[in-house]
C-alpha cells in the first residue's frame, strides 16, 4: 500500500526570528511584559494585515528567550486548510510537544476522537510541566469551523496559569475573550497601538531603510499611511535609490487612491522585467522553495531570486532557518494576484498545473490537489486524492479528503472506482446507510467496463488499493446488510468477499470471516460463530495487526462464555493480555477492555475482590486502552459485582452508566442492560417495574424462542418464578415451565452450554418453588454435572436462600458430592458481613479530599473533572487513591465511609 | 480563480450591494474582487458594486476589503433578489 498520508509540515511550528535591523517595539513589548507579570492569561493581537503582528509577536518570543533561556513557546500558523479538525488538532498536538516533550508524550495517543478530551488532556501536560509556557496561534482569523472554536474556548477558559496564549488575528476572533478582558487577564494590542509612531515612522524610514528624510517628508507619510507600517515599507521601497525623493512624496501624498494600489504599483514598475515577471509567475504559490519556484516558473536561478527578495525587503517571509522556504507576505501576495489576474488570467491555470505537479512529485499531495482544483485540471487532482486514499484513511483527517470529494464532479468521480469505494466508507461510518449501494455499485460497474480490446475504461491507478476493490466492495456490502440486521445478505457478501480474497490477503480474509461470524452469532450458531472468529484472529495475527486481535478475542470470550467455557474464555483473555503485555508502550487498544472480559470470569467465580482489582486496573489504563463500543462493558460488569454483594442501588446505578455508553449495531445484543436492570428489579422486590420492562418490551411466555432474545425470555421466566413466589395462585408456573422447555432445546440445539446451565438452574427453580423438589433434583443433577469442571459458582450462588437448600438436598442424595460441598461452603461466607468501620490506614492528601467532597455532590465523573481542571483520567487516579485509602470500591460506598468518619 | 458566487450585475437573481471604501482603487482590482465594479467617486472614495450568491460571499468580500487595509464606509443594499 502506498504511504501517503499527509505529512506534519515543520514549516507551521516555525518561529520566525526577528529582523535584525527591525525598529525596536519596545513600548509595545512593555505592555506585553507587564500583562505577563500582572498574571494576564492571553494576549491578543487584532489588526488587519501590514500591523506588524508577526514581527512584534517574533521581538517578544526572542525578548522571552533572552530572559529567560529555558522559555518553553509553541507556534502554530494557521492556514485555511486548519478548519479540519482532526488536522488542527494534529499540528497543535506537535506544536506543543516540540515546544515541551513532556507535553503530550506519547505521540501516538493525541489527539483523541474529542476535541475537548484532546485540550483537556494537553491542558493536564501543561500544567504538570509547571515552567512558563507561551502558545502563539497566528492567522487565527481563518479559523472558523465552531467545533475548533469550541475547543478553543475550552483552552481559554481551562488554561493553567503556567500557559500564556498570544493570538494573532486579523479581525477579532469569536472566542470568549470578552470574559478575559472583564477579569482583566487580557492584553489587547490593537491597530491604533501596532502603528507606527511618527518617531518609530522617522525611525524605519532614516535608520533602517537610510533614506534621510527630513521630518516634513516623515511627517508627510506617517500622515497619509496612517502610521500603516506596510504602506510605510512600500513607499520607502518606492524611495530607494530615487533621486526626486520629494516628487514622490507630493505625488504620493496628494493622492486620493488607496495606500496599497499606489505604493503596489511604484515598487513593481521599479522592478527589473525578470524580477517582475518571477514576482507574477509566483503570486499563486502559498509557499515558495526555489526548485518549486523553478518548476513554476521555468527559471533556474529561483534560488538567488528568492534570497536577493530577502534582501531587498520585498516581502519575502522565511518560513524555516535554512531559507528553504519562503512566503510573501499576504497583503504583498494579494497586490500580486490582483495584477496578475488583471494582466494575464489566462497563464494562471498553468500556473497552477505546473505547481501541482511539482508538489504530487515532492509527495505533498495536499498543495497538489490545492493547485490542481485552482487549475480547474478535476482529473488531475481526482488522481492525486485517490493517491492518498490508504494514507487519509489511516491518519482519520477524512474532513480534508471528504472536502475535496465534494468539489470532483461526479463524472470524475465514477471515472476512478477507489475514490467512489472511498466515498461510499466515509458515509458508511457516518451511518448513511441507504446511500452506500448507488455508490458501490457504480464502482462496480466502472470495474468491469472495458473496451473492444479489453483495456479497462476506468482511472484508477493500478495498486493494492485497486486490485483488493472487489473484495473490499463485497466487505461494504456485508457492513450495510449487517447494519440492516440482514443476517442472509450479510452472510452472501461476506462469503463472496472471501471467495475474492487471495491467500495472503490476511485483512480482507479476516475482515469476511468476522462478518461470517457476526452473522452466526446473529442466529445463534455459536459453533459456527467461534470458527468464524478464529480464522478473524488468526488472518490477524498473520497481517500483524495485534489491536484489531485484542478487540477480536473481546468478541471471542463473549461466544466462549456463552458455550459455557469459562476455563477456555479464561486462557484466551490470558493469552491476549500477555500478547498486548509484550506489546508494551503504548498499550494497545482493548486492553483495557479485555481486564474487564477477565473481571466477568472471576466474578463467576466468585472471587469478587479480583474481579473488582481487575475493573480497577481497566479504569487505571483509561480510555484510550478501550474501544468506543466496549466502554460500556466496564458498568455492566461492576453492576454485575455491585449485585453480587447486594449492593443493589449501586447496581442499578452502574446500570445506568452503561445505557449511556452503549453504542448499538456492533454485535448482536446478547445480554439487553434493560433485561438486566430487570433482574435486579426482580432481587429488590420491584415485580411491577419488572412486569413493566417485560410488557415494554412486548415478552411473553407462550413466545416462541429466538437466540436474540433468549436473555429477555429467561428474564421474564424469572420473573414469573418471583411473582409465584409472593403470590403462588396455582398453575400460574405452568407457562413459564413450558418456555423454559422452549428455551432448553433452543440452547441445546445450538450448543450454547452457558445458557443451558442457565435454563437448568431455573427450571430447578421453577419447580422448587412449586414444592416439586424431587421434579427440580432432574435438572439440578444436570446443571451440577456440567458446570462443576468450568467451576462455576456465582450461577447457584445468585440464586440466593431456595438454591442454598435445593443444594443441601441433592448433597443428601449424593449428587456431585464434592461440587455441592464446595457450593454450600460458599453459601456460608456469602452471610459474612462485607463492610465494616475501621479507622484510616492512610490519610487523605487536601486535594483528594476536594475530590472526595465533590464525589459526595450530584456531578457526574467529567463534571468534576471540568470543576477541577483535570481529565477524566486525572480524576480517575484522584479516585482510585481515595477508594484505596478508605478500602472501598465504588462512589456511593466512598460517600457512606466518608460520612461516617466525617471526612464530608 | 474566478469565484461564481459572486456574479457581475445584470446577470443573476441574486442581491446587489455597493460597498463604499475611503481612497481610490483602479478598476485593475476587479478580478480581484470577484467581478465587483470598482466606480471612483468625486469624493475620493471607491464604490464596489456587485451581486453576491448569500450572506457567505459577502462576509467574504468584505474580508478581503479589510485584508487590503481599507476603511469600509458603508455597505448598501440596491436591489433584492426576487425569490
Amino acid at each position: 500500500m502506498s504511504e501517503s498520508s499527509l505529512p506534519v509540515l515543520a514549516t507551521k511550528l516555525f518561529i520566525p526570528s526577528p529582523r535584525p535591523n527591525a525598529v525596536s517595539r519596545r513600548r509595545l513589548l512593555e505592555r506585553v511584559w507587564e500583562g505577563l507579570r500582572a498574571g494576564h492569561r492571553a494576549t491578543l493581537l487584532s489588526a488587519p494585515a501590514g500591523f506588524g503582528k508577526t514581527t512584534l509577536a517574533s521581538q517578544w518570543i526572542a525578548d522571552a528567550r533572552d530572559g529567560s533561556p529555558g522559555a518553553q513557546v509553541a507556534w502554530l500558523s494557521l492556514d485555511a486548510s486548519d478548519n479540519d479538525p482532526s488536522r488542527f488538532l494534529t499540528y497543535l498536538v506537535a506544536a506543543l510537544h516540540r515546544a515541551d516533550p513532556s507535553v503530550a508524550a506519547d505521540a501516538h495517543a493525541l489527539p483523541l476522537s474529542s476535541i475537548e478530551d484532546t485540550m483537556a488532556a494537553l491542558i493536564n501536560d501543561v500544567a504538570a510541566a509547571q515552567h512558563p509556557m507561551i502558545l502563539v496561534l497566528d492567522d487565527v482569523h481563518l479559523i472558523e469551523d465552531s467545533t475548533i472554536r469550541e475547543g478553543l474556548a475550552f483552552l481559554i477558559d481551562h488554561s493553567p496559569p503556567n500557559l500564556h496564549l498570544a493570538i494573532m488575528s486579523r479581525s477579532d476572533p469569536l472566542l470568549p475573550l470578552a470574559k478575559l478582558r472583564a477579569r482583566g487577564e487580557l492584553t489587547e494590542l490593537r491597530a491604533a497601538d501596532l502603528r507606527f509612531t511618527p518617531a518609530e515612522a522617522a525611525a524605519f524610514l532614516n535608520e533602517v531603510m537610510h533614506l534621510e528624510l527630513s521630518p516634513a517628508h516623515v511627517a508627510a507619510l506617517e500622515a497619509r499611511t496612517e502610521g500603516w507600517i506596510a504602506g510605510l515599507q512600500l513607499a520607502a521601497l518606492s524611495m530607494r535609490d530615487r533621486s526626486d525623493v520629494g516628487g514622490f512624496i507630493q505625488g504620493f501624498t496628494g493622492s486620493h487612491r488607496f495606500v496599497i494600489d499606489y505604493l503596489a504599483e511604484e515598487v513593481l514598475q521599479r522592478q527589473p522585467d525578470h524580477v517582475r515577471g518571477f514576482l507574477f509567475d509566483t503570486a499563486i504559490l502559498g509557499r515558495l522553495s526555489a526548485p518549486l519556484c523553478d518548476a513554476v516558473t521555468g527559471r533556474t536561478d529561483s534560488g538567488e531570486m528568492l534570497a536577493a527578495l530577502e534582501r531587498d525587503n520585498l516581502f519575502v517571509v522565511p518560513l524555516d532557518d535554512r531559507r528553504e522556504w519562503y512566503r510573501y507576505h499576504h497583503l504583498f501576495a494579494d497586490v500580486l494576484t490582483a495584477r496578475v489576474l488583471a494582466d494575464g488570467p489566462e497563464r494562471v491555470p498553468d500556473l497552477h498545473r505546473r505547481a501541482s505537479g511539482w508538489f504530487e512529485q515532492n509527495r505533498l499531495p495536499e498543495d497538489a490537489v490545492a493547485h490542481a482544483l485552482a487549475a480547474g485540471d478535476f482529473g488531475r487532482a481526482a488522481r492525486v486524492i485517490e493517491s492518498t486514499v490508504p494514507g487519509v484513511r489511516k491518519s482519520r483527517q477524512d474532513a480534508t479528503l471528504l472536502g475535496w470529494l465534494a468539489v470532483l464532479p461526479g463524472d470524475i468521480i465514477a471515472r476512478r472506482p477507489v475514490l467512489g469505494v472511498y466515498r461510499a466508507w466515509s458515509l458508511l461510518v457516518s451511518g448513511e446507510v441507504d446511500a452506500v449501494e448507488p455508490l458501490l455499485a457504480d464502482a462496480e460497474r466502472a470495474l468491469g467496463a472495458t473496451t473492444d480490446d479489453g483495456t479497462p475504461v476506468h482511472d484508477s491507478a493500478t495498486g493494492e488499493e485497486l486490485r483488493i476493490l472487489p473484495v473490499t466492495i463485497a466487505l461494504y456490502r456485508a457492513a450495510v446488510a449487517q447494519a440492516r440486521g440482514d443476517v442472509a445478505d450479510t452472510q452472501t457478501q461476506a462469503r463472496r468477499a472471501l471467495d475474492l480474497t487471495g491467500p495472503d490477503d490476511h485483512f480482507g480474509r479476516g475482515a469476511a470471516a468476522g462478518f461470517l461470524g457476526l452473522a452466526s452469532w446473529a442466529v445463534g450458531d455459536l459453533g459456527a460463530a467461534v470458527d468464524a472468529f478464529g480464522e478473524v484472529a488468526s488472518s490477524l495475527r498473520r497481517s500483524g495487526n495485534l489491536a484489531d486481535m485484542l478487540g477480536t478475542t473481546i468478541v471471542m470470550a463473549d461466544l466462549l462464555i456463552q458455550q459455557g467455557r469459562l476455563r477456555d474464555a479464561q486462557r484466551a483473555c490470558e493469552d491476549a493480555l500477555r500478547l498486548a503485555a509484550d506489546q508494551g508502550e503504548p498499550v494497545p487498544q482493548s486492553t483495557a477492555d479485555l481486564h474487564v472480559a477477565v473481571s466477568e470470569l472471576l466474578r463467576e467465580r466468585s472471587d469478587l475482590p479480583a474481579a473488582r482489582e481487575q475493573l480497577l486496573v481497566s479504569q487505571a489504563l483509561g480510555e484510550r486502552a478501550s474501544l468506543p463500543e466496549n466502554r460500556y462493558r466496564w458498568f455492566a460488569a461492576m453492576s454485575r459485582i455491585d449485585e453480587a454483594e447486594g449492593r443493589l442501588e449501586d447496581a442499578v446505578d452502574a446500570l445506568g452508566a452503561a445505557e449511556q455508553l452503549y453504542r448499538p449495531g456492533f454485535f448482536p445484543e446478547v445480554r439487553p442492560l434493560a433485561a438486566l436492570k430487570a433482574r435486579i428489579w426482580i432481587r429488590q422486590g420491584r415485580l411491577g417495574d419488572a412486569q413493566g420492562w417485560a410488557d415494554s418490551q412486548g415478552l411473553a411466555t407462550t413466545d416462541a424462542p429466538t437466540y436474540l432474545r433468549e436473555f429477555d425470555n429467561l428474564t421474564l421466566a424469572r420473573l414469573s418464578i418471583a411473582q409465584y413466589a409472593s403470590d403462588p395462585r396455582p398453575g400460574s408456573l405452568d407457562a413459564a415451565v413450558g418456555l423454559l422447555d422452549r428455551l432448553l432445546s433452543a440452547a441445546d440445539a445450538g450448543g450454547r452450554a452457558g445458557r443451558v446451565n442457565e435454563i437448568l438452574v431455573l427450571q430447578a427453580m421453577a419447580h422448587a418453588a412449586a414444592g416439586h423438589t424431587a421434579l427440580a433434583l432432574r435438572p439440578l443433577a444436570r446443571v451440577l454435572a456440567q458446570a462443576e469442571p468450568e467451576g462455576y459458582l456465582r450461577l447457584f450462588l445468585d440464586e440466593g436462600a431456595p438454591m442454598a437448600a435445593l443444594l443441601r438436598t441433592a448433597a443428601a442424595e449424593g449428587i456431585a458430592p464434592a461440587y455441592t460441598r464446595r457450593l454450600g461452603q460458599a453459601f456460608v461466607q456469602e452471610d459474612v458481613p462485607r463492610a465494616s468501620a475501621r479507622p484510616l490506614a492512610d490519610a487523605l492528601s487536601e486535594r483528594e479530599l476536594h475530590v472526595l467532597r465533590l464525589l459526595a455532590t450530584e456531578l457526574s465523573g467529567p463534571e468534576i473533572a471540568r470543576e477541577l481542571y483535570v481529565s477524566v483520567n486525572t480524576l480517575r487516579t484522584h479516585t482510585r487513591h481515595i477508594f484505596g485509602k478508605l478500602e472501598v470500591t465504588s462512589r456511593a460506598d466512598a460517600i457512606r465511609r466518608a460520612e461516617g468518619l466525617g471526612l464530608v | 480563480m474566478k469565484n461564481e458566487h459572486v456574479t457581475p450585475p445584470g446577470c443573476g437573481e441574486f442581491d446587489t450591494y455597493e460597498i463604499r471604501l475611503q481612497g481610490q482603487l483602479d478598476a485593475g482590482w476587479t478580478d480581484w474582487f470577484d467581478g465587483f465594479r470598482l466606480t471612483e467617486g468625486n469624493d475620493g472614495t471607491t464604490a464596489l458594486t456587485g451581486r453576491v450568491v448569500d450572506q457567505a460571499a459577502l462576509h467574504g468580500l468584505l474580508r478581503r476589503v479589510g485584508d487590503l487595509g481599507a476603511t469600509l464606509i458603508s455597505v448598501n443594499v440596491l436591489t433584492r433578489a426576487d425569490r
